[in-house]
């Protein structure tokens, strides 16, 4: 008797879904209301350079991510060498730094009193004037160092997983290291390195923090120009709509490639003889690694360090500070766990019991990752307004649109760790008579977790850099760090900006740890 | 199951810290929907407190965002007062009906062109659009006046900030209900070309550029400019304040002005504590907090500049009414739009 059991779980995952759905409706109905001359405007003027800058923008961090994220996770997957872990981790860390703590501190790197400006100035004064970053090629190279860890996560991960016996085989039958790679690696992590390329070209679609800095026109800026600007919502939500209509269009194309793709690994022994380098290879690695992380992560983190620095000399930190800090955890912390708790209805009723309106549900779960923040705060904040005004103003509000924008992390990697799970050892509990709320709790949980964690992790860190929705929906006088740096960046309080951008980062590497241990005890 | 555990005590410990958050906001205190730096306002507003008792909350981010929110809050905003570091702004807000009118016994100490035409927002400090020169560089005696920063001889010369600055924004509307559209376009098309298409992210760093002989001329708001030489007292810089009457120019426009200022909401429960509040940064007291901190002009006539500006009296002011800085910006913007300044 499936029927009573799919109802549960999928009325509940229908109503998260129609939680979800909010900014989408009311982006909708706003775009509908705008008349059609309007349209017509927008197409004639602004839409064309739109497409161009956000496709371009995307093409380049794609590419970029690409190169960094798949060149260091084969790297440190498929070599021994010293300081691998220090590897691994330098490469994860870039996480922690929001888009617009990276687009504030290269600006400032590369003025001409920054240490890069100056740099360039004492080497090519006579050549050319210090590059602007003010542009597609500044974005992206903004961009692709903080979203290449994706790729680099997924693929390290996908290449851990992989059968070594395919490689062995093929070592086996006289095949070379090229040909290994080309074509039994390559095919092998092509789904992940498909997945999270897709994650990264999401980022970019909705990203607000570093196109705002760098005001760069792509969709979301112009979107929030025509918001707060012009307080326009017409054509702002007529922008967004077509934005979500690119976001769908890519969503579904990936998963069309991807579905046609699929690799299962067997349970075997998955123990990797790891070939160790050579010297003449180990200086390779580090000189190529280095390179990323001194631009991913060094830079910016010893930026954020003399700046702190500064800070406490002067005693520019106030006893505010540790309350922002508190701020951003606590709502980090609610909006992770209410999320993975939201999602596990949608990803059990996709897995279980697959359906065109599971399917459904799934795609519709994910609309929060293509709208940009602002607008699916602003989705958010006249939902309530109109419908739930006790709860608007509080922390719930916010927790809402945090959740709304981050479920279809949560629901990701659910999912992947749910369709791992073989449905039989549910069913014999069910067979031995457990109840399916026991069953969830006993055995569908427990086997899950690492998929839960890695769940609650990525929720937490994005939620913990989340600047747009925070920025509108926060209750009265309740400021979180991203808001602080917004706030002081604007003002060139590099002494208060600073030290609130390295508090992210030391907040995100316990939740960074978990995560790594996480795989790790996995393979 | 230690993973449901810790999910279950995480939730616990949220709940309660959130429950403690949402209650420890003191309903008594004043929110100020505030879009100008901190650093500017706190001093102000501690000095209020200390004064009247009355607590203040400062709820900060970008002046326009918060209209934005108090536009879609309507009745149910938290708001007692909006401030906005433009005039543009304010009467944006005033035109959408968000203010309550401030009595005029109050509000009338500052002159008219200061504030809303019907009192729903009054200017609290002026600053002005101002030329910042190299001393040392070549062929820059001949600018007078806004305009000639499109003369060919600067070429690449000049520094602006981003069109999207409101201060930018706010300048060009003085010029445009001066000097009329196609002057206007002319003079944008002009310092596209002069500034090479490049554009300033902060004023700070235009001064900082003119200043090390990158730039030769920079359009800045006035008192970026003493906060330069407050940290490098030396540096060969000096002030032109453009378009002044002189013997050869006797009808010549004025420098182009902005004020911030502050409104009172019109769902706003605490009415008589948000007036009072007003009336004390608009009191002498209040105003020379302002001009102190920021060196900015205060709104009211009586108050002192600081000392290094130049008085009031000696400079003469664009003739366009602050109201109409909200009511023109979507024409400016298309107009700067159209013309493509970065």
């Amino acid at each position: 008797m499936p029927w009573p059991r799919l109802n549960v779980q999928g009325s509940l995952s229908g109503m998260v879904v129609l939680l979800a759905a909010i900014p989408l409706l009311f982006v909708m109905l706003n775009s509908l209301q705008l008349p059609f001359d309007k349209w017509l405007g927008l197409w004639d003027t602004r839409l064309p350079s739109l497409f161009w800058n956000t496709l371009l923008l995307a093409a380049l961090v794609v590419i970029g991510c690409f190169i960094l994220g798949v060149s260091s996770a084969w790297l440190i997957a498929r070599r021994q060498f010293r300081g691998r872990t220090l590897a691994l981790w330098l490469m994860i860390l870039p996480l922690a730094i929001p888009t617009y703590v990276f687009a504030y501190i290269y600006t400032s790197l590369m003025d001409a009193d920054g240490w890069l400006g100056n740099l360039w100035l004492m080497l090519f004064s006579n050549v050319s004037s210090i590059p602007d970053l003010y542009n597609a090629g500044g974005v992206a190279l903004i961009l692709a160092l903080s979203g290449f860890p994706y790729v680099f996560l997924l693929t390290h991960s996908a290449l851990l997983n992989s059968n070594p016996h395919m490689e062995e085989a093929a070592r086996i039958h006289g095949a070379s290291s090229r040909e290994i790679f080309w074509r039994i690696t390559a095919p092998l992590i092509r789904p992940a390195i498909a997945a999270s390329l897709a994650m990264v070209t999401l980022h970019v679609l909705s990203d607000f923090g570093a196109v705002s800095m760098l005001r760069y026109q792509t969709f979301t800026l112009s979107i929030y120009l025509q918001m707060n600007g012009r307080f326009d919502y017409q054509s702002a939500a007529a922008l967004s709509s077509i934005l979500v209509m690119m976001a769908l269009t890519f969503l579904v194309l990936e998963r069309f490639f991807r579905s046609r793709q699929r690799y299962f690994s067997s349970s075997q022994a998955k123990t990797w003889h790891v070939k160790p380098a050579s010297t003449k290879e180990l200086c390779l690695i580090w000189s190529w690694l280095g390179l990323i992380s001194l631009f991913a992560f060094i830079l910016p983190i010893a930026w954020m360090l003399v700046w702190s620095f500064e800070a406490i000399m002067t005693q520019a930190l106030g006893s505010e500070f540790w309350g922002y800090a508190l701020n951003s955890l606590i709502i980090a912390i609610i909006a992770a766990t209410i999320c993975i708790i939201a999602a596990l209805p949608i990803g059990l009723f996709h897995t279980r019991f697959r359906s065109m309106l599971s399917n459904l549900f799934l795609q519709m779960s994910s609309t929060g990752f293509v709208l940009p923040g602002p607008v699916v705060a602003l989705g958010v904040m006249t939902f309530l307004l109109t419908m739930l005004p006790a709860l608007y103003g509080t922390l719930a509000a916010l927790t809402i649109a945090l959740v709304i924008r981050f479920l279809p992390l949560a629901v990701q990697s659910q999912e992947a760790a749910l369709s791992q799970l073989t449905p039989s050892i549910e069913q014999a509990s069910r067979v031995h008579g457990a109840g399916s709320l026991e069953t969830l709790w006993r055995i569908t949980l427990p086997m899950m977790r690492n998929g839960m964690v890695a769940a609650w992790v990525l929720v937490f860190i994005d939620a913990l850099k989340e600047l747009p929705a925070t920025l509108l929906l926060r209750p009265i006088g309740f400021d979180t760090l991203p808001v602080r740096i917004w706030i002081e960046a604007s003002e060139e309080m590099l002494e208060v900006a600073a030290p609130a951008a390295l508090m992210i980062v030391i907040s995100t590497i316990p939740a960074l740890w978990i995560m790594l241990r996480n795989t790790r005890q996995s393979t | 199951m230690p993973s449901s555990r810790i999910i279950l005590i995480t939730a616990l410990l949220v709940i309660s810290a959130f429950a403690q958050t949402a209650f420890a906001r003191d309903n008594a205190a004043l929110v100020i929907y505030s879009g100008r730096s901190d650093k500017f306002v706190k001093p102000v507003i501690k000095h209020f407190t200390e004064k009247t008792g009355i607590k203040v909350i400062l709820h900060t981010a970008k002046s326009t965002a918060l209209l934005n929110k108090l536009r879609a809050e309507g009745a149910r905003t938290e708001a007692d007062l909006y401030l906005s570091n433009d005039a543009g702004n304010l009467q944006i807000g005033a035109d959408m009906g968000l203010f309550k009118a401030i009595p005029e016994n109050i509000a009338g100490v500052i002159p008219k062109n200061l504030r809303a035409p019907d009192n729903s927002w009054i200017g609290l400090s002026a600053r002005s659009r101002v030329l910042v020169i190299n001393t040392n560089s070549d062929n820059t005696h001949f600018i007078k006046s806004i305009f000639d920063l499109a003369d060919p001889r600067l070429k690449g010369r000049l520094g602006i900030t981003h069109s999207s600055n409101e201060s930018f924004i706010a300048g060009t509307t003085v010029y445009l209900e001066s000097k009329g559209e196609a002057k206007t376009r002319a003079w944008l098309n002009g310092i596209k070309i002069n500034s090479d298409g490049e554009a300033f992210n902060k004023h700070s760093k235009i001064v900082a550029a003119v200043a090390k002989g990158r730039k030769d001329v920079g359009l800045v708001n006035h008192y970026y400019i003493y906060r330069h030489l407050d940290k490098s007292p030396n540096s060969p810089i000096r002030i032109v304040i453009p378009d002044q009457a002189s013997s050869q120019n006797s009808d010549a426009m004025g420098v182009a002005w902005n004020v911030a200022g502050i409104a009172i909401s019109k769902y706003s429960k605490k009415v008589a504590q948000a007036e009072k509040l007003v009336e004390f940064l608009i009191s002498t007291e209040g105003q020379k907090l302002f001009a102190k901190l920021n060196r900015e002009y205060p709104t009211r006539e009586d108050a002192a500049t600081a000392a290094e500006i130049a008085p009031l009296n000696t400079i003469k002011v664009a003739d366009v009414p602050m109201s109409s800085l909200g009511r023109l910006r979507n024409k400016t913007l298309d107009l700067i739009e159209a013309v493509g300044l970065p």
